[in-house]
């Protein structure tokens, strides 16, 4: 399709990007005082100028542990919302974040303490055994994580995510509206920074090496 | 609204498309994919784009395969950031134009498939227009 003028875009907001964060956001910047968030030009990251640490919250992983707060210190954390029979916008992201993953693997140093982590929002249907299943299928360092709806809707809500399960009684099918966004921890456990569609592993991945290196290798 | 998957794209430039999968009454198809499903999955989607090189709309109806219980035309909605699903009941294909089901936009939902569908696999899926054209279309299952 433009996957051209994309591409050329892609690079234009990259050089803009480069130019935003060595000059004007690295000085002392103008903060709206109305807002912690900073739309950069591309539009596809929002990179927080004080990020927002994240409070304590519990969730169940996809091997059944515990899943809470002390599981995004020491890491960078991406984040996404959905549930496993979502046949179009899950997948897609899922499939998007393993090749960001792999990019970044290659192309970042210290890319170690990094974690994906899926979390479903629809516990009803996605059991640990499932979560783990789905969540290896796009790469086998996947983390599958969910909980009850009130353990859920804390973490959303401390991250702006946004869901709804239209459960209906007997029904094997239901709606389930999630966000699309994806959101990253930083190693404090900070929300650090939102990325939204139309998302592409390449453009996530030289997002985050800037912004790691902006952090430093061991922001503590 | 930052939304800008194709849900509906018109090229109106209008460039060869190779009839990949068939080709009835002016109406062509490439591309026709559907996402392997990730283990357990009940539910996958299919993608495709539809060219109508006829100079009057096509009215893209129904959608039915013996590989699964049932079809289904959808489209992925972001709403405020959240995601969801619409039922199509039809969709139009303009005259001379291309109409594209891609990720994130317009795509077939295909419920329970009859064989599990592994990348390589094909699986045929017949479109059904206003007027009776019936166009049988072979999807590849890609990972």
């Amino acid at each position: 399709m433009n996957k051209i003028s994309r591409d050329f875009s892609i690079m234009v907001t990259t050089v803009a990007l480069a130019a935003v964060l060595a000059g004007a956001w690295l000085a002392d910047i103008d903060r709206e005082s109305d807002s912690r968030a900073r739309l950069l030009p591309d539009q596809m990251m929002t990179l927080f100028s004080d990020p927002k640490p994240l409070k304590a919250f519990a969730l169940t992983d996809d091997r059944n542990r515990v899943f809470d707060l002390e599981n995004l210190k020491g890491k960078w954390s991406f984040l996404f919302f959905g549930f496993t029979h979502c046949p179009d916008v899950c997948p897609t992201t899922l499939a998007v974040l393993a090749r960001a993953r792999e990019h970044i693997a290659k192309n970042t140093v210290g890319a170690g303490n990094l974690q994906f982590v899926f979390v479903s929002v629809d516990p009803n249907r996605d059991t640990a055994a499932k979560l783990r299943q789905y969540v290896n299928y796009f790469d086998a360092s996947f983390v599958g994580v969910t909980g009850d709806d009130a353990q859920i809707g804390n973490l959303a809500g401390q991250l702006g995510a946004t869901y709804e399960v239209a459960i209906a009684p007997g029904a094997e099918n239901y709606p389930v509206y999630h966000s699309t966004a994806v959101f990253l921890v930083d190693p404090r456990a900070r929300y650090h920074a939102v990325f939204t569609p139309p998302l592409d592993a390449e453009v996530i991945s030289r997002r985050f090496k800037v912004v790691r290196e902006l952090e430093g290798d061991n922001p503590t | 609204m930052r939304w800008r998957y194709p849900v509906f794209i018109c090229l109106i430039t209008a460039f060869g498309l190779v009839p990949a999968a068939g080709k009835a009454e002016g109406v062509s198809v490439r591309d026709a994919w559907i996402r392997q499903a990730p283990p357990g999955a009940t539910v996958m989607a299919g993608y495709l784009e539809l060219r109508n090189s006829t100079s009057r709309p096509q009215v893209l109806e129904a959608a039915s395969s013996t590989g699964f219980a049932s079809v289904m035309m959808h489209r992925t909605v972001v709403r405020d950031g959240m995601a969801g699903m619409e039922h199509l009941s039809r969709t139009e294909l303009a005259p001379n134009a291309s109409l594209i089901f891609a990720p994130g936009g317009s795509h077939l939902m295909l419920m329970n498939p009859k064989q599990a569908l592994r990348a390589g696999d094909t699986v045929v899926v017949e479109l059904e227009f206003r007027g009776g054209l019936v166009l049988p279309v072979t999807f590849a299952v890609r990972k």
